[in-house]
């Protein structure tokens, strides 16, 4: 007798969908395999959610129009959807001071320009979490589906979600520990535009360490983003803006950028999050030391 | 293409070839079944189940009359008028046979009676007249076996013989004490004849239960029949007064008879069609092998049921003929079970499905066994019920059923139960947990999961 335990009608359905239940259930680490199981409905987590009640007519509350969601929006809700219902994550929230950053970007402007690169903030950031992955690998790990195995990776690759016309996309700059700022600076810039145009290919995407995702550009003092599985972390970024620092007595201006990390909690603890985020401020703080 | 040509051809109109036909014409084939008997339904509805069902169930109603002067019910003497009994039988069987007619007619299969052979892998003849076909399905069924070396006499009957109930013999012995000899010696022993019963291994029904197949030897012998098990039937005398069965082993002697069935088994009768000509490999048994999607070494050609091998019964037939009908069809089919339940119809009746005791320890396999005895069980014994037995086979780690045994009246009945829980991997708990009615037969697969749980309240 076979050890997976599946009902008559299971079986002809495995059968007729060309599905070997033995090496199925294998996979799934599991004994015994429901209807649902192969005809892709969502893993049994969590209780089952009714949404009967969102379907209302809203017409009847006044006009309204109907546009469908593209194939590639329906893909990204259902991503999101399960990264959020099966990850149990945790966003920490810090800021850092950019007052050195913002002095070199400064200082490098007329060699920018001679480049034709514009040095961006974003390429200080991405730079220094790339170091501070180096420095705290199981921020650049992957857990498998079966929650039994971590892969923590020896290279360090950083997506970048860029907001286009026709929804979000995340392509993938690789080996950014070793690349230096005009490089990287260049790489997100090409890409960024490429993204834009939907013509990011296929091996661009895919395998980060770590996402990064910056509203820098258009404002926010914090938000929560949600994990891009098989990462385990995401950067969120939002608007720098100067604060008051107090040193002792005296009041002084800082610009400050704000940082929210989201980590899977089955992976990350709280304080190593929190030392994590805290070595990475140092790092934006004095970008000296991303070179030490 | 010739005016004889059929898309999908069933050769056997039994329970495996029509299931098969009617299941392709569902399927939008257009279908020719063919068969060589002049009515629809095989062995199974003509010279089998369902007669044979018919002579028990007239068995049943003889035994429980002359039990009614226990409950005050007098009847007088049992006679019993052959003729209306056999005429009730063939109401029974034309009343199912013709009603296959009708549902073919509506499924526009088109039905021959004739003897077919194949010429090739794409053609057969139909006594005589050439036919050519995409697809075919063997259903040809098997025939009892014939013991060599006996003498040709009209006393000597086959099971088809004996469900003629020509008349009722004084003295019976039954050759064989399988599933079919067991049910004519309940048939016999209740018409009157004193029956004798020899099993070559060591036990009557073989494969069966031991503790539960004792149950059945012991009501078989309260009810007059006598049975010699490890005896083998060495030479066979007929002279004008009697048949002489020379035995030996766990009978030594000869055995005079009025009459004797042969009930030692069936034979595939795989080679009747021509197998060979189409290239189909046919084993020495006249067995055509088929995988689980019933194929057969020639891509277009199935084979079902009986011509398949063991065991031989109609209802794997049935699932069977379904299975080729799909595959054939451009269906994702096969017949993945093991689990083909045993049913023996004697009074009482034996019943089983999955690994017995004996297998599981055979094979290896960790078990466990939880019965309960029909003793304790008040709908038993208020509808007159003589001693019975369930039995379940489980895993002592999972609690799954890996196997069930019935002894008892109407066992047969409540086997499905347990292999329904089978099939759904079902466990003790769930088994237990299951609410039974009381009272009932079926609350004895309940109250032996509950025992072996520890939770039984009835014992």
């Amino acid at each position: 007798m076979s050890n997976v335990i599946a009902p008559p009608s299971v079986r002809a359905l495995a059968r007729a969908k060309g599905i070997d239940l033995e090496k199925f259930a294998k996979d799934l680490g599991r004994t015994y395999i429901a209807r649902e199981d192969l005809e892709g409905g969502k893993p049994a987590a969590g209780p089952a959610r009714d949404t009967s009640y969102w379907d209302v007519d809203h017409s009847q509350f006044g006009p309204v129009t109907e546009e469908p969601m593209s194939r590639f929006a329906q893909v990204a809700a259902a991503n999101l959807g399960a990264a959020n219902a099966l990850i149990p994550q945790v966003t920490h929230h810090d800021r850092a001071d950019v007052t050195a950053i913002e002095a070199l970007r400064k200082e490098l402007k007329p060699e920018a320009q001679a480049r034709g690169v514009k040095l961006t903030a974003l390429a200080f950031q991405a730079k220094a979490l790339a170091r501070a992955l180096r420095e705290f690998p199981r921020f650049n790990a992957s857990l498998s589906p079966d929650a039994k195995t971590l892969t923590l990776k020896d290279y360090v690759h950083i997506g970048v979600a860029v907001d286009t016309a026709h929804g979000l996309m995340v392509p993938v700059l690789r080996d950014m520990d070793r690349k230096g700022l005009w490089q990287i600076a260049t790489e997100i810039a090409d890409l960024a535009s490429r993204a834009q145009d939907r013509k990011v290919g296929p091996d661009e995407m895919g395998g980060a360490s770590i996402t990064i995702t910056n509203l820098g550009g258009i404002g926010g003092i914090g938000f929560t983003p949600i994990v891009n599985p098989p990462e385990v972390a995401i950067l969120g970024i939002t608007r720098t803006e100067t604060v008051t620092v107090w040193e002792g007595d005296t009041p002084r201006p800082v610009p400050m950028v704000p940082l929210d990390l989201s980590y899977d909690h089955r992976v990350i603890n709280g304080a190593d999050a929190a030392r994590f985020v805290s070595y990475l401020a140092g790092l934006i703080a004095d970008p000296r030391r991303i070179m030490v | 293409m010739s005016e004889n040509h059929a898309d999908l051809i069933v050769l056997g109109a039994g329970p495996g070839g029509y299931a098969c036909a009617f299941r392709a014409a569902d399927l939008g084939r257009r279908v020719v079944m063919v068969d060589p008997r002049a009515t629809l339904g095989g062995v199974c509805l003509n010279v089998g189940c369902i007669p044979s069902k018919a002579l028990l169930h007239a068995a049943e109603v003889i035994r429980e009359a002359r039990q009614g002067d226990d409950w005050g019910i007098s009847t007088g003497k049992v006679s019993v008028d052959l003729d209306k009994l056999r005429a009730k039988k063939e109401s029974i069987v034309e009343k199912l046979t013709t009603g296959l007619v009708g549902l073919a007619k509506r499924r526009r299969v088109q039905t021959i009676c004739g003897t077919a052979q194949f010429t090739g892998d794409k053609s057969l003849d139909i006594d005589g007249a050439a036919w050519t076909f995409d697809q075919a399905v063997i259903a040809v069924g098997s025939a009892p076996v014939r013991l060599s070396g006996w003498p040709k006499d009209d006393r000597i009957w086959d099971s088809t013989d004996a469900l003629e109930i020509g008349e009722v013999p004084k003295k019976l012995t039954i050759v064989g004490g399988g599933i079919i000899g067991l049910e004519m010696a309940t048939v016999y022993a209740a018409l009157g004849s004193k029956v004798t019963v020899v099993e070559f291994m060591k036990q009557i029904a073989p494969g069966a239960d031991a503790e539960a197949v004792a149950i059945l030897r012991a009501a078989l012998e309260a009810d007059g029949v006598t049975i010699h098990t490890g005896t083998k039937v060495t030479e066979v005398k007929a002279s004008k007064a009697a048949l002489t069965l020379s035995c030996e082993g766990g009978f030594e002697g000869s055995l005079k008879a009025d009459a004797a069935i042969q009930a030692v088994g069936r034979r595939s009768n795989g080679g009747l069609v021509n197998p060979k000509s189409a290239g189909i490999e046919i084993d020495e048994g006249g067995i055509i092998h088929v995988d689980a999607s019933c194929r057969t070494n020639v891509a277009n050609i199935f084979a079902i049921g009986d011509v398949t091998g063991n065991p031989m019964l109609a209802h794997r037939a049935t699932h069977q003929g379904h299975v080729a009908a799909e595959v054939a069809s451009g269906h994702a089919a096969a017949l993945d079970t093991g689990l083909i339940p045993s049913v023996a119809y004697t009074s009482p009746e034996l019943a089983w499905a999955g690994l017995t005791q004996a297998q599981a320890k055979d094979q290896g396999v960790a078990h466990k066994v939880a019965n309960f005895p029909w003793a304790a069980s008040g709908r038993n014994l208020a509808s007159s019920g003589g001693d019975g037995l369930t039995k379940l086979v489980y895993c002592p780690e999972t609690h799954r059923l890996l196997g069930a045994t019935l002894v008892g009246r109407n066992a047969g009945e409540l086997l499905a139960e347990c292999v329904l829980a089978m099939e759904m991997g079902a466990t003790l708990e769930d088994v237990a947990l299951s609410v039974h009615a009381h009272p009932t037969l079926s609350e004895t697969v309940g109250f032996s999961a509950e025992r072996a749980l520890g939770k039984l309240t009835d014992l």
